[in-house]
């Protein structure tokens, strides 16, 4: 189950954790002091009955009279529960037990040397009496059984407490999990482009998250309007300059009808049309980028087979290369299709540009080479020549808006091109990048893999 | 053909008008929403050309309508937006074509006349045929003068095109969509190089050529 981890890296989750190791920790000392206290007194209360237990000893008036005393006792006492042992001056033992120890005091004894029978522990009193040793034992069973007694008093307060705190903590982490997955799902959309994506209604949730959807809900209207507002002037600006661009058109038009007119006025006539194509396509790629960085074309991403779509656009361009002098091909290392979400106008216009850009910019001659393969599960299409490549230090700004190098100055070409293919992109959630291909230019871009791209 | 012309800009609505008028068709230009709605409901016509932007009932809103009212009439879009959402929109809408300003009239009398085509009832045929050039589709096998010429898989697709519309002018941009499938206009001029390796192998060899250029417009295949 690969939820687990996450929800229980939740914050309500770990707040109970954190309760409950608190509590685990409070009930430790306390329970433990309590333990420790009544342990003490109950082993003085044995100290004391041991004390008492010599001292009748003590009346018996030599060592003989003692052992008979010993004897008589033992035979009466369970030597579970108490141990008697007399080693007399002559070196004979009485008693139910045999305890050799001649160091006066209480001990703690494991066992009975002599006694298999007998385990458990023993609290002993050992002491001098009529030239011999006397040992009292009493079993300390009742005192560790207060051990027993102690950790399960613990454990019954712990586990409820770890059970309880535990599950409220992952019923609440579990219904605000749903809250934040319809929070991060709705920034999703709003980063992807749709920006009508909206948190909704936040009846019965916790204030701060309402508190948070609300406010992602203002701020998502208010760039929705401001888009809108961006969107009516840029379609407004578009149409208020291509209906006189349209007229100019048309009056260029009409005039080259006219009969009249001369070879160098032909010429002149030729080269307005021309100058007009370059406003229009320069206009037609501004506006388009403009579009493309709202991120409003990821409404219709659907699946592209990119292997189908480098084909085509290889072949199309093929003997326009072979014109200009140039070998294209188109080499696929992967037998089967590679496929990437995305839009197939604006993938076509990236791998277009990319190959008119190697063919505009490199000397006869040049080879270009369309790549695509996998790098581990990333879709990746190359586009290599064999040219005089582009310096390092101009590599970032080529994907730059209007930027054109030096020695392109002279070439046709908008200079928003490689601005385009970047855009373009950046759109479908790929990595490009220019690289030296010694010689020559690579331009790659990496794909995120079908499924994989944004959808959080 | 009878043709409905929207448009509320005066010099390309009388332009495209007059382009169409000298082809010899019969046209009605409308300068709003409005007035093409009470034009298109009222009269018969072969092809609408509607700008989008128009005033009163705007383009998108007037198709609608005219679609909503059972009118099949095939619509040719002009637009000064030129994204592929904006297409597909229009498209949506009830739209047939779509053409961004600025256009050659070459590109919209080309699309004019093959909306008008498509409204008619497509005929199967099995072999297609201009002079003594004849393709079998079945066979997919090409001969002119009796002697056979291999083609290409996407030349024998480029010259079927043209076949089928045999006589009728193709745009650039036009043969972009039907053979490559491609609906971006590319800054090389692609589909003149194919149209030349076409011509290489069908016409080159030959007495008589069949693709002509139409200058400005695009190709066409006749005797």
């Amino acid at each position: 189950m690969p939820r687990l981890p996450t929800q229980f890296r939740s914050m309500p989750v770990q707040l109970a954790l954190a309760l409950v190791a608190l509590f685990t920790m409070v009930s430790l000392i306390s329970l433990g002091a309590t333990y420790l206290i009544t342990q003490r007194s109950f082993q003085q209360a044995m100290q004391a009955d041991l004390t008492q237990d010599m001292a009748g000893f003590r009346a018996a008036p030599n060592a003989l009279a003692l052992a008979q005393l010993v004897e008589a006792e033992a035979q009466a006492t369970d030597p579970e529960r108490m141990v008697l042992s007399y080693l007399a001056p002559n070196r004979r033992h009485f008693g139910n037990a045999m305890i050799s120890r001649d160091e006066d005091g209480y001990h703690i004894l494991t066992g009975i040397p002599d006694n298999p029978l007998i385990e458990g522990q023993y609290m002993s009193l050992t002491a001098s009496m009529r030239g011999g040793h006397l040992t009292i034992a009493r079993n300390l069973r009742e005192i560790n059984a207060l051990r027993d007694v102690f950790l399960r008093v613990l454990g019954l307060s712990l586990v409820p407490t770890v059970l309880i705190a535990l599950s409220g903590g992952l019923y609440l982490s579990r219904r605000s999990a749903r809250h934040v997955a319809t929070i991060s799902g709705t920034l999703g959309h709003l980063t992807s482009g749709d920006l009508t994506a909206r948190v909704g209604p936040t009846k019965h949730w916790p204030a701060d998250l309402s508190a948070i959807a609300r406010k992602i809900d203002t701020m998502a209207h208010a760039q929705q309007e401001s888009m809108t507002a961006i969107q009516q002037v840029s379609s407004d600006i578009a149409h208020d300059l291509k209906t006189p661009i349209q007229r100019v058109a048309v009056h260029l038009s009409d005039l080259s009808q006219q009969p009249e007119l001369q070879g160098p006025s032909q010429d002149l006539l030729g080269k307005a049309k021309e100058e007009l194509d370059g406003i229009v396509s320069v206009f037609h790629a501004l506006l388009q980028i403009a579009r493309i960085e709202t991120g409003s074309p990821k409404a219709n991403f659907e699946r592209i087979d990119l292997s189908q779509l480098c084909e085509t656009l290889t072949e199309l361009y093929e003997p326009a290369a072979s014109e200009a002098e140039h070998i294209l091909t188109f080499q696929r290392v992967d037998a089967s299709n590679i496929a990437v979400n995305g839009d197939k106008g604006l993938l076509g216009q990236l791998l277009a540009n990319l190959i008119e850009n190697a063919i505009r910019h490199t000397p006869r001659g040049t080879c270009i080479i369309v790549n695509l393969t996998r790098k581990g599960d990333h879709p990746t299409l190359t586009v290599t020549d064999n040219g005089p490549g582009v310096p390092q230090a101009e590599r970032d700004l080529v994907l730059r808006r209007l930027y054109r190098m030096d020695r392109s100055r002279t070439s046709p070409g908008t200079g928003l091109g490689l601005s385009l293919v970047n855009s373009i992109a950046s759109l479908h959630d790929a990595e490009i990048s220019l690289t030296d291909a010694s010689p020559g230019l690579c331009v790659s871009i990496v794909f995120t893999p079908i499924g994989t791209s944004e959808r959080l | 053909m009878k043709l409905l012309v929207v448009e509320d800009d005066e010099t390309t609505g009388s332009y495209i008008a007059r382009g169409l008028r000298e082809e010899g068709h019969r046209v009605d230009l409308v300068t709003s929403g409005r007035d093409a709605l009470i034009q298109g409901t009222s009269a018969q016509y072969d092809v609408l050309i509607v700008d989008r932007m128009v005033p009163e009932v705007d383009g998108m809103t007037l198709v609608k309508t005219l679609r909503g009212a059972g009118n099949r009439t095939p619509v040719l879009f002009l637009t000064s937006l030129g994204s592929v959402e904006d297409r597909i929109e229009g498209l949506r809408a009830g739209g047939d074509d779509y053409l961004v300003k600025p256009f050659a009239f070459g590109e919209l009398s080309a699309r004019v006349a093959a909306l008008a085509r498509r409204a008619q009832s497509v005929e199967q045929e099995t072999i297609l045929e201009v002079a003594d050039l004849k393709m079998d589709l079945i066979a997919r096998r090409v001969t002119r003068d009796g002697i056979e010429i291999p083609l290409l898989p996407r030349e024998f697709a480029l010259l079927e095109h043209l076949l089928r519309r045999k006589g009728r002018v193709q745009t650039r941009t036009m043969l972009l969509e039907a053979v490559w499938d491609i609906s971006f206009d590319p800054a090389t001029n692609v589909v003149e190089t194919h149209i030349s390796r076409l011509r290489g192998k069908i016409d080159r060899p030959f007495k008589t050529e069949l693709i002509h250029t139409v200058r400005g417009s695009g190709y066409r295949i006749d005797a």
